[in-house]
């Protein structure tokens, strides 16, 4: 305290006599913007997470609808709340939603918004392969990747409207509304790969935690491995992820050891299968 | 005649797709069956073909030259040896390889056609309709304890894997 108030009286003291002190102003200057960037970067709160993630997934449903089955979407949400409260977020209001869309792809929005499409969906074999992407998932929510990265892409000053910013006639936040924006870009450009690595690494944990077999999230990796990169329908996927093949290695020098007593595991091919309709797209 | 011919041609796509071709990443041990001591059957070479027959946990059964039997699932690549680029900063070449194989980079696919494409991303417009609606499938904690109960998914605690570990063992 008494260090801030000694800076606070040298930078009033400076401004009092600006002809001689060039030299300091500019480190005042510099003391601000750390104070601002400080504040920028904690400006947000769980709840404006929270507000920023729906209205991300309210763009990203504005782009794809969800698969109009009612069972399906119940199921995946089962699914991805047991794994979600297997971590440290177990409280966040989890969402999760099948996307109508043949690409392949799944979305993690900030505060607890899950996406899969039904490309990818269709690929899959059992209930331990989806468990392993919806964990995948919910560790970039965990991590906040994505509200890093769209910290990093936004225009500077807009987190910190968040706070100061008033609400509209209707309630809205203007400031959280463009950022959900900038967020819903994102998923066109990706986050860093080495996000992706660690969500993965964190994903077959989360899948383990749970009881899942947890070479669910690799065979799927494999499965788009085995798909020709050509494939249109993966072509975002490709363009904002590490290549498969690069995924698998991690994995595979990650779980080499130490996941030995996991083979006897259920991966619910059967309830799966029941719930998503019979059989492998080709 | 004709339709007899196309249901015959039907049966044997469907019979080839379900053995996909894969390829060893590392010299493996072929075991008879799903376990690390059990008999071993053959010795498969790196860059080997193979056919997957189905996956069970960490264990692949597959088809080999020289018999069937089971490997680390994660010993086991989709498609052919070399199709693929082995490892980052591999892209160009890997992409060279893509263009002579299949006439595409890979990376020249068009997308903007249709779904959730770059720029249906980019342009997207709320939908705080269909956002509530998504909201009514959320499940309830209880409901999810019970689901997973169903399944016999018994939850166990286990730390998260670090950074560290892959680093070491990519290094080796």
């Amino acid at each position: 305290m008494k260090t801030k108030l000694s800076i606070l009286a040298i930078a009033l003291s400076i401004s009092a006599t600006p002809a001689s002190a060039f030299d300091f102003s500019s480190i005042g200057k510099v003391l601000e913007t750390v104070t601002k960037a400080k504040e920028a970067s904690t400006d947000i709160d769980e709840p404006q997470e929270i507000a920023l993630g729906d209205g991300i997934a309210s763009n990203l449903l504005g782009a794809a609808p969800l698969v109009k089955k009612p069972a399906l979407q119940q199921y995946v949400n089962q699914v991805g709340l047991w794994l979600a409260l297997q971590t440290e977020r177990p409280d966040l209001p989890w969402h999760f939603g099948v996307l109508d869309d043949n690409n392949i792809n799944a979305f993690a929005t900030p505060g607890g918004n899950i996406f899969i499409t039904n490309g990818l969906l269709q690929r899959m074999s059992s209930e331990a392969e989806l468990a392993g992407v919806l964990a995948h998932e919910i560790a970039h929510v965990l991590k906040k990747h994505h509200l890093e990265a769209i910290k990093k892409s936004a225009r500077t000053g807009l987190f910190a409207d968040i706070a100061s910013q008033a609400l509209d006639s209707k309630g809205r936040n203007p400031a959280i509304a463009k950022l959900a924006g900038a967020g819903t870009e994102l998923f066109a450009r990706g986050l860093d790969k080495e996000d992706e690595f660690e969500a993965d690494r964190m994903g077959v944990v989360i899948a383990a935690r749970a009881g899942y077999d947890p070479f669910g999230l690799p065979a799927v990796l494999q499965i788009l491995q085995g798909i020709a990169p050509g494939d249109s329908d993966l072509a975002l996927m490709f363009k904002t992820h590490p290549t498969p093949s690069d995924r698998l290695s991690l994995l595979d020098s990650l779980m080499s050891s130490g996941f030995e007593g996991y083979d006897a595991r259920p991966n619910l091919a059967a309830r799966f299968k029941a719930i998503n309709g019979a059989g492998k797209k080709p | 005649m004709k339709i007899r011919w196309l249901i015959l041609l039907m049966v044997w796509c469907g019979l080839a797709h379900a053995a996909e071709t894969a390829y060893m990443v590392r010299a493996t041990e072929l075991k008879a069956k799903p376990f690390s001591d059990a008999e071993t059957v053959a010795t498969l070479e790196e860059q080997s073909k193979v056919e997957v027959l189905g996956r069970q946990a960490s264990w692949m059964q597959i088809k080999a030259a020289a018999g069937t039997g089971w490997v680390k699932m994660l010993s086991v690549r989709l498609g052919k040896p070399g199709a693929e680029p082995a490892k980052s900063g591999d892209g160009g070449l890997g992409k060279l390889f893509n263009l002579a194989t299949t006439g595409s980079s890979g990376s020249t696919v068009t997308t903007g056609v249709r779904g959730l494409s770059e720029e249906q991303l980019t342009n997207a417009k709320p939908n705080p309709e269909a956002f509530r609606a998504m909201k009514a499938y959320a499940a309830k904690k209880d409901d999810a304890q019970k689901f997973a109960k169903a399944g016999q998914l018994k939850p166990e605690k286990l730390g998260y894997l670090n950074a560290g570990k892959a680093a070491e063992a990519g290094d080796k």
